[in-house]
C-alpha cells in the first residue's frame, strides 16, 4: 500500500505517484484530499485507490480498469469517460456524476447531482439516495439505478439504456416514457445490490428511450443533383436551386440537409493581393529548399509540440462522416507530407493511427468514440467548441451511416439519425474549461498539447477566453468551412467569414497582449498555398486542409455526403461504396496535392522576399475589393501596390 | 464565469476572522477565475455615518478624483469624518442623513463608485486574492459576514470596476457576486433603465444587483427577491447576496453552475466548489451540500 498526501504533495505529483503504484501492482490511499480536483485521472491499472475524505472534479475520471473508493464526497463529473472498473463513493456526488462512462460499475451511497450519466454508453450508475435535475439525460446505453427519487424530468433526450428508478418519478424528460420491467431486469439488478451489500426492498418503474426523436420522421428526397458552382444561385432570384429547395421542403415539412461548406459569395481570401511585384522564379530550382518551413505548433505550456514540415495540417473530419478507407489515406497522405492528420469526432482506428506520423484526437460533446487510451497515444488533444459551417450545433449523422460497426465504436444504438450534442457534458463556461484541459493534461502527464477549435462566432471574446483557459494553440474555423452533414440554412447563413475572424482573432491578441506567443491555426475553405501564404501574412501561424484534401482524394463535390451514398467511397459506411475506394491510390494524391501546397508556399514566401514562412506578414499583401479593405484594414487605393505601380511614373 | 464564495459566523467569539476566510476560500477556486479578486466585507456600523469607497485611479489623474470626490461630498451635505487613500481607491467616512439613492447616483455622476453603506465595504481590483489582500489588507477585516468572487473575464473587460462584487447602488450595505451568465441582460436592464436605475458597466451581474435594489425599493423582502430573481433572470446563474445582517443565494432552474454549502454551529459556509470550503477545514471531510436547481435561500446573524 502506498499512502499520499495531499497536504504534502500538488495533485499533479500525486497523480504520477499513483499510476507508477499502478504499473508496480501497489494499492494507493490518499489523505488530506480536502476536495481537490483530478485525483486518479488517466490510471490505467487493475489496482484500488481509496480516498480517505472527499474528493473535487473528475476524480476517477478518464480511467479503465481501476477500482476507487471515496469516503465521503465528491464533485462535478464523478469517474468521466470510465472504460472499465468501479467507483464507490460515500456521501453525496456533484452534478453529472458517470458522464460519458463506457462501462463501469458506479456506485453512490449518497445523492447525486444534475445531469447524472449524461451521454453516459454503458455500464451501471447506481445512486442510493436521490437524483437532481435531469438523470440520464442524453444517456446512449447503460443502466441508470436510483433507489430515491428521479429529480425533474428524468431521462432528457435520452437514446439508448434504462433508468430505474426505486422512489418516486417527479417528472419525465422529453422523448423518455415508463415501461413494464423484465423479470430479469429486476433480478439483476437484486443482484447488482445485493454484491455491493446495498439494501433495498422496494420495486422499481423503469425509464426507456419513446422514440419519437431518433430519426426524422420522412427521408429528404433528392430531386436533382445540382453542382456547386451553380448550388450559390448566381444572379437569377428564382433560380433551381432555390426551386428545388422549395420541392423538398413541400414534401419534408423541415429544413434540409447537405454536406460541404456555404455556397454563398462571401468576403474570402481571394479578394486579397499580393502588396508587391513578384519576381520570376524560373530561375530557382528548387523555391522549397530556400525556404524555411517547420512549424512546431503547441508547445506553448511545455508539451511536445506538432512538428510540422510546412505550417499546414488536416482539419478533424470524423470517421462516421467519412469512411475508414477515407480516413485511412488522408492518415497516409499527411504523413508522407510530413504534417498532422486530425481524427474529427468518430474516435481512433489502429490504422488510422499507425499510418499517420503525427494525430490530433478531437473531443466532442457526445463523448463519441473518446478515450483514455486513445488520449494516450495521440500527439494532441482537441476540444471541439463549434465549427465554422454550424457553429452553436452539434454533428449530425444519418441512419444510413450509423452502421452496427460504427455505433459500436462510438457507444451509441445502430441506425439512428445522430444528431451529436451541441455542447460539452462538462464545460458550461469558461471556469468549467480550465478544469477540463488541467484533467486532459493530468490524464496524459502534461506531455500532450490541448487545442481548442473554435467555430468563427464571437470571435474577439472567445480568442481571449481561449487565451485565459490556457489552451496551447487555437484552432480557428472560418464560415467557409465545411460539414459532412448540416442543416442547408445554416450553413449558408450562420457564422462569419475565415476572412473575418482571422482579423478578429489578431485584434483580440492585440488587445490582451498575447499576439507574440499565442498560435493560431486557420481554417475553412483554404483552398492552396496561395490561401495559406494570405493566411500566414494576415496572422495565422499555420493553417488546416479539410475539402480541399478529400477533393484531392477523389470527392466530386456532389455536397450529398449526408446521404450515406457516396459514389466515390468517401462519404459513406457502406461496403459496396467504400469498395470502389483505393485508399494507397488516393493517399499518393493527397501527398502530391499537399506537395503543390508546399511548392507554392515556399515559391510566394520567396517571392514575396523572405526566407521564412513566418517573416509573411500584412504588409505583403493588400485588398482586391473595398469590403476587404473594410474587413481587414488593408490598403485598397491607387498607388498601395510598390513600387512602380505609380501612373505618374510608370 | 468565475467562483464565488461567501460566509456568515452565527456568534460573535470567537470567529470572526471573516477576510481571512474568504481570502482563504478564493485562494482554493482562483482557477475558476485568474483575472480579477473581490471582496464585500462588513464593519461596524456607527448611525448617521456612511463608507463610501471609490476607484480614483493613479498619479495626477488619483488627486484630481479625490478633489472631484470632496466638492461632491460637500455639496450633498455629507461631511468627511475619515479618509484614507488605499491602492487605487479613496475610502471615507462621512456623516450623511439624506436620501441615499438620491446621494449616490449624483456621487456617481462625480466619480466611480464602489460602495456606499453604513457598514458594507467592497474591496475589489484585478489580480489573485493575495494580490487584492496585499494591496488592500483585506485579512484585517473581522465583521461577521462577507462574500468574495474570482472572475475570468468573459465579454466585458478587466478592470477593477468591472469586476464583482457589485453593490446594489442606491441601497446601503446590499453586494452580490454571480456565477453565470444572463442571457435576458439587455432586456432587463432597458426595464430597469426606464424605471430610473442606472448601471455602471456592461457587465451582466451589474443587473444581479439591480435588479435586487429594484425590488427591495418596493418593499419587497431579500428572500422574495431571490424567489421572483429565479423567474425573471434567464441564463445560468449561481449567485451569493450580503445585507447587513445575512447572506443569501439564488441558483438558476438548468443547475449549470455549481454551488456546494456547508453549515455547522458555528458558521454557514457557501463556494463554487467543495475544495474552497476545505481550506477552512483542512483534512476534515465535509458534511456539504449542493442546493437544488431553482432554489434560494437566506441565512441571518441571530442578534
Amino acid at each position: 500500500m502506498v499512502t499520499i498526501d495531499l497536504a504534502r504533495i500538488p495533485v499533479r505529483d500525486a497523480n504520477e505517484r499513483i499510476r507508477s503504484a499502478g504499473e508496480a501492482g501497489e494499492n494507493v490511499e490518499v489523505i488530506n484530499p480536502d476536495a481537490r480536483h483530478h485525483i486518479g485521472v488517466g490510471l490505467t491499472s487493475p489496482i484500488t485507490v481509496h480516498v480517505r475524505g472527499s474528493a473535487g472534479y473528475f476524480c476517477a475520471g478518464l480511467t479503465d480498469q481501476a477500482t476507487f473508493i471515496i469516503d465521503n464526497n465528491v464533485g462535478w463529473g464523478l469517474g468521466d469517460n470510465i472504460y472499465a472498473g468501479t467507483v464507490i463513493v460515500g456521501g453525496n456526488a456533484g452534478a453529472i456524476p458517470a458522464v460519458g462512462v463506457r462501462g463501469a460499475e458506479i456506485i453512490i451511497k449518497g445523492n447525486m447531482g444534475s445531469r447524472a450519466g449524461q451521454v453516459m454508453k454503458a455500464g451501471t450508475l447506481l445512486c442510493a439516495g436521490n437524483a437532481n435535475f435531469m438523470a440520464g439525460y442524453m444517456l446512449y446505453g447503460g443502466r441508470i439505478i436510483i433507489l430515491g427519487d428521479s429529480g425533474e424530468r428524468v431521462g432528457e433526450d435520452m437514446t439508448g439504456g434504462e433508468i430505474f428508478v426505486g422512489g418516486r418519478v417527479q417528472d419525465l424528460g422529453s422523448d423518455a416514457q415508463l415501461m413494464d420491467m423484465a423479470g430479469e431486469e429486476d433480478e439483476s439488478i437484486r443482484e447488482f445490490l445485493d454484491r455491493h451489500k446495498i439494501p433495498f426492498s422496494g420495486s422499481f418503474q423503469k425509464i426507456v428511450n419513446a422514440g419519437t426523436k431518433l430519426r426524422y420522421g420522412s427521408p429528404e428526397r433528392q430531386m436533382r443533383s445540382i453542382p456547386f458552382f451553380n448550388f450559390g444561385g448566381g444572379s437569377s432570384y428564382w433560380n433551381p436551386k432555390v426551386q428545388e429547395d422549395i420541392h423538398i421542403k413541400a414534401q419534408s415539412g423541415r429544413y434540409r440537409i447537405r454536406g460541404y461548406g456555404t455556397a454563398r459569395s462571401l468576403p474570402h481570401l481571394t479578394d486579397l493581393s499580393f502588396a508587391r511585384e513578384l519576381p520570376d522564379l524560373t530561375g530557382t530550382k528548387d523555391p522549397v529548399s530556400g525556404v524555411n518551413m517547420y512549424t512546431e505548433i503547441g508547445g506553448l505550456h511545455g508539451a511536445n509540440p506538432l512538428k510540422l514540415s510546412m505550417p499546414v495540417m488536416v482539419a478533424p473530419m470524423s470517421y462516421g462522416a467519412l469512411s475508414r478507407s477515407a480516413k485511412y489515406a488522408i492518415a497516409m497522405g499527411s504523413a508522407m507530407s510530413d504534417i498532422a492528420e486530425n481524427t474529427g469526432e468518430g474516435g481512433m482506428s489502429n490504422a488510422q493511427r499507425d499510418a499517420a506520423k503525427q494525430l490530433i484526437f478531437q473531443c466532442l460533446g457526445g463523448r463519441l468514440g473518446w478515450n483514455i487510451h486513445d488520449m494516450k497515444r495521440a500527439d494532441g488533444l482537441e476540444i471541439y467548441i463549434s465549427q465554422g459551417a454550424k457553429p452553436g450545433l452539434g454533428g449530425q449523422l444519418m441512419a444510413k451511416k450509423v452502421t452496427k460497426e460504427l455505433a459500436e465504436i462510438r457507444g451509441i444504438p445502430e441506425g439512428i439519425d445522430l444528431r451529436s450534442p451541441s455542447r460539452h457534458p462538462d464545460i458550461l463556461g469558461a471556469d468549467d474549461l480550465v478544469i477540463k484541459i488541467e484533467e486532459f493534461r493530468e490524464a496524459t502527464g502534461y506531455r500532450i498539447p490541448v487545442s481548442v477549435k473554435l467555430g468563427a462566432g464571437r470571435v474577439r471574446d472567445d480568442i481571449k477566453i481561449a487565451v485565459k483557459d490556457g489552451f496551447d494553440f487555437i484552432e480557428l474555423d472560418g464560415m467557409q468551412g465545411s460539414t459532412g452533414a448540416g442543416s442547408s440554412e445554416v450553413i449558408d447563413f450562420v457564422g462569419i467569414p475565415t476572412l473575418a475572424a482571422i482579423i478578429e482573432a489578431e485584434e483580440a491578441l492585440a488587445d490582451i497582449g498575447r499576439r507574440q506567443d499565442t498560435q493560431i491555426v486557420l481554417m475553412g475553405g483554404i483552398r492552396d498555398g496561395v490561401d495559406a501564404v494570405k493566411a500566414l501574412c494576415l496572422g495565422a501561424d499555420a493553417v488546416a486542409f479539410g475539402t480541399s484534401v478529400i477533393i484531392a482524394g477523389g470527392c466530386i463535390a456532389c455536397m450529398q455526403c449526408h446521404v450515406g451514398q457516396c459514389v466515390t467511397g468517401i462519404a459513406t459506411q457502406d461496403p459496396k461504396h467504400e469498395g470502389r475506394y483505393h485508399p494507397e491510390v488516393e493517399a499518393k494524391n493527397i501527398h502530391r496535392f499537399f506537395e503543390s501546397v508546399r511548392w507554392q508556399i515556399a515559391a510566394l514566401t520567396r517571392a514575396l522576399g523572405h526566407s521564412d514562412v513566418r517573416e509573411l506578414c500584412r504588409d505583403d499583401l493588400v485588398a482586391l475589393t473595398p469590403e476587404a479593405a473594410r474587413i481587414t484594414g488593408l490598403p485598397y487605393k491607387r498607388g498601395s501596390r510598390e513600387p512602380h505601380y505609380d501612373t505618374k511614373t510608370a | 464565469m468565475c467562483g464565488i464564495a461567501g460566509i456568515l459566523f452565527k456568534h460573535d467569539a470567537p470567529h470572526l476572522n471573516t477576510g481571512r476566510a474568504l481570502i482563504d476560500m478564493l485562494d482554493g477556486c482562483q482557477h475558476r477565475g485568474p483575472d480579477s479578486t473581490g471582496f464585500a466585507l462588513y464593519e461596524k456600523a456607527h448611525s448617521g455615518q456612511l463608507r463610501l469607497r471609490f476607484f480614483i485611479g493613479e498619479g495626477d489623474d488619483a488627486a484630481q478624483a479625490v478633489e472631484r470626490i470632496k466638492h461632491a461630498l460637500s455639496d450633498h451635505a455629507a461631511r468627511i469624518v475619515e479618509e484614507e487613500l488605499i491602492g487605487n481607491n479613496f475610502r471615507v467616512i462621512v456623516d450623511f442623513s439624506g436620501n441615499l439613492q438620491k446621494f449616490s447616483y449624483a456621487i456617481e455622476h462625480a466619480a466611480k463608485v464602489i460602495s456606499i453603506g453604513s457598514s458594507l465595504e467592497i474591496v475589489k481590483d484585478v489580480g489573485t486574492a493575495d494580490d487584492v489582500d496585499q494591496r488592500y489588507h483585506v485579512h484585517k477585516f473581522e465583521g461577521s459576514h462577507g462574500l468574495g468572487h474570482v472572475r475570468l473575464a468573459t465579454e466585458s473587460d478587466v478592470k477593477p470596476e468591472a469586476s464583482h462584487p457589485f453593490w446594489a447602488t442606491g441601497f446601503a450595505d446590499i453586494a452580490i457576486v454571480h456565477n453565470g451568465q444572463i442571457t435576458n441582460y439587455f432586456k432587463m436592464r432597458r426595464r430597469l433603465e426606464r424605471r430610473g436605475f442606472e448601471f455602471t458597466t456592461d457587465n451582466d451581474s451589474e443587473l444581479i444587483a439591480v435588479y435586487l435594489a429594484d425590488k427591495l425599493s418596493q418593499g419587497i423582502t431579500l428572500k422574495e427577491a431571490l424567489r421572483t430573481s429565479i423567474e425573471d433572470l434567464d441564463g445560468t446563474f449561481s449567485f451569493l447576496v450580503s445585507t447587513s445582517n445575512e447572506i443569501g443565494y439564488a441558483k438558476d432552474h438548468l443547475a449549470a453552475k455549481p454551488m456546494v454549502m456547508y453549515e455547522n454551529d458555528d458558521l454557514v459556509a457557501v463556494a463554487s466548489e467543495e475544495v474552497s470550503l476545505n481550506k477552512l477545514f483542512p483534512g476534515q471531510a465535509l458534511e456539504t451540500r449542493e442546493p437544488l436547481p431553482g432554489t434560494y435561500a437566506t441565512w441571518s446573524r441571530s442578534i
